[in-house]
């Protein structure tokens, strides 16, 4: 079930993305040919490339290209589109899944200590700070942040993710020091809606009987708040990370062209500026992946913290 | 960039009868956040329609180049030495005008979509499963697929966000149409005409008001984000300033870490912008829901 809808959405955005580079304005056709050419030639690279063929022929061999995993070639390099974007793609997973940690990590400790001081200033601060954080455009956040600790205080590097040159234990400690203030930049602008879905779903966990009934009990209220309140509102929050990724992703894209980091998201700005239309489409579906399997991932979370899902 | 879901629950509330407007404005007035907001909002609005009253064009060169901050120049000047205070106070009717424009069509597509979903039930599935697999797609890349193509222009932009934000609002809209529909006075409705529409305008639409406000608001400040990560990307209207295309223009002149007033002042404006917008909406439903009104 889980697999059978992976799959479709997959399906979905294939065909979303087939049809818009075939039907919108600046196809496929006119990016391989300029008007310029002579008929002849012009009709051979169209052939060449199987854009002379009716469009559900096209749909069809499209996705056997598809299947077995050729995206094409890029038409700035030469190269094949998967090598382009294999590249890439560690370097993106390791941004967003470590700024996705870092919120985690951090968001969900605020969210609890504003909602069991609720009412009071710290509550009112963490508000403030998580609706602000869900206001904030991610290249702000990333520019002030290259501009304070890259460029004033000089302790972290400016752009790139690793120091050219730099060989074995040193390397790992360069790509974590390059993956600081991207990583943080995404951290920010993802945190709002953490704390702010924690503290009002715990809020009402906090409302709910059961809780009524350790305290009666005599529990200690930090294990109540920590063991059994918080068990039961961590749900909404595991939800709201499927919710979330398609954000994640876009704000990767802006974070990496802020701090040049060579991921996806890079690539598609250069892909952009170069109209490689063969590495868009591939970097689209490669993100679209990326989403599709996280969300699978966070269902399978979701059947840990509550059993009742698994069962179902 | 479109998925952040809203800060304030949003309640099912029984629609009441007339009167509430008004009881919801009494409530708003108490709301400090939600007046400060609103006026924020209202002096972006003033400077977007008095842009051309309060500065000149920003277009061609100036002497100064990457001027810091002074009298002539309170925001600083840029690579081409053009006055950034002309451009944030044009760059505010470009994003407004996005976001306004984007956010009318996806709340008419999306509204319209969820209240005929959720009265015709065999068509709720079919809208169900597809706002869900729109909503699963990373819409930022998908947009800048799209405005690659087509080409820069605003109107361009103005499609291309409203396109993907309809998803957002339909999800919304419907799960509070779908509560209204199997009230008894829907069903009472029902025997008195056989006119869907009639009853989706009449009763259904009016029901879900306050979630259709709401999103409005969301989908507008979110369609300025959206609008600014393509104008950032290089996939703005590069003939009309947005605050977007001064940190992109920052950037491609390699001046974005050192001059930091091009990337500051757009900065704020974008921030004031979606904050005041947000803490509209909070004050808004807060002020809308009986349970929370003092007095």
């Amino acid at each position: 079930m889980r697999l059978g809808r992976g799959v479709l959405t997959i399906w979905f955005a294939v065909t979303v993305t087939f049809l818009l580079l075939r039907l919108l304005p600046g196809d496929p056709a006119q990016a391989v040919a300029s008007p310029t050419m002579t008929a002849e030639t012009r009709a051979a690279l169209l052939a060449q490339y199987g854009l002379d063929k009716p469009l559900i022929v096209q749909y069809g061999i499209y996705l056997g290209q598809l299947l077995h995993g050729d995206l094409g070639l890029s038409f700035t390099q030469s190269i094949p589109v998967t090598t382009v974007l294999f590249e890439r793609l560690p370097w993106t997973l390791l941004l967003t899944v470590t700024a996705l940690v870092l919120t985690v990590v951090v968001g969900i400790p605020l969210g609890v200590l504003a909602a069991s001081h609720r009412g009071r200033l710290l509550d009112k601060v963490v508000q403030v700070v998580g609706v602000t954080g869900q206001s904030i455009f991610v290249p702000s956040v990333g520019v002030l942040l290259l501009f304070a600790f890259g460029l004033m205080l000089r302790w972290l590097p400016i752009g790139g993710a690793y120091d050219v040159g730099v060989y074995g234990v040193a390397w790992y400690g360069s790509v974590a020091e390059h993956l600081v203030l991207p990583a943080l930049s995404l951290m920010l602008v993802q945190l709002g809606s953490y704390v702010l879905t924690m503290r009002s779903t715990l809020i009402d966990a906090l409302g709910e009987d059961y809780v009524t009934l350790a305290r009666a009990n005599g529990l200690p209220y930090r294990r109540i708040l920590w063991r059994h309140a918080l068990r039961n509102a961590l749900l909404p929050t595991t939800t709201l990370i499927g919710l979330q990724l398609g954000f994640l992703v876009g704000g990767a894209v802006l974070t990496e062209t802020v701090f040049a980091y060579p991921g996806i998201g890079r690539g598609i700005y250069e892909a952009v500026t170069q109209l490689d239309f063969p590495v868009l489409q591939g970097a689209f579906l490669f993100l679209a992946l990326t989403v599709v399997v996280a969300n699978m991932l966070t269902d399978i979370v979701y059947g840990f913290l509550d059993p009742r899902v698994k069962s179902a | 960039m479109t998925t952040t879901p809203l800060v304030g629950d949003i309640e099912p509330i029984v629609p009441a009868a007339g009167g509430t407007a008004r009881a919801t404005w009494r409530s708003f007035r108490t709301e400090p956040l939600g007046l400060v907001a609103l006026g924020v909002l209202l002096v972006l609005v003033l400077v977007a329609v008095l842009a051309p009253v309060l500065t000149r064009y920003p277009s061609g060169y100036g002497d100064h180049v990457l001027a810091p901050p002074t009298g002539a120049h309170p925001f600083g000047t840029d690579a081409l030495g053009r006055d950034v205070l002309a451009e944030v106070v044009w760059g505010t009717q470009q994003s407004l005008l996005v976001a306004i424009a984007s956010s009318l069509i996806a709340i008419v597509f999306g509204t319209l979509v969820a209240v005929v979903g959720a009265y015709f039930r065999r068509l709720d599935g079919i809208v169900g499963l597809v706002v869900d697999l729109v909503l699963s797609l990373p819409v930022l890349p998908l947009m800048i697929l799209v405005a690659a193509l087509v080409g820069p222009s605003t109107a361009t932009i103005i499609l291309v966000v409203a396109a993907f934000s309809w998803p957002e609002v339909t999800r919304l809209v419907r799960s509070q149409a779908l509560t209204v529909v199997h009230l008894p006075y829907v069903d009472a409705a029902r025997l008195m005409t056989s006119n869907p529409a009639w009853i989706i305008a009449r009763h259904i639409v009016p029901a879900v008001k306050p979630v259709i406000v709401v999103s409005v608001v969301v989908t507008a400040s979110r369609a300025v984000l959206s609008a600014a990560g393509l104008a950032f990307l290089g996939l703005g209207d590069p003939s009309t300033w947005s605050w977007g295309r001064i940190l992109y223009e920052a950037q491609q002149s390699g001046a974005m870490s050192s001059a930091w007033w091009l990337t500051l002042f757009p900065s704020i404006a974008i921030l004031a912008l979606v904050l005041s917008a947000t803490l509209l909406s909070i004050a808004y439903n807060d002020a809308r829901n009986p349970r929370n009104r003092r007095r």
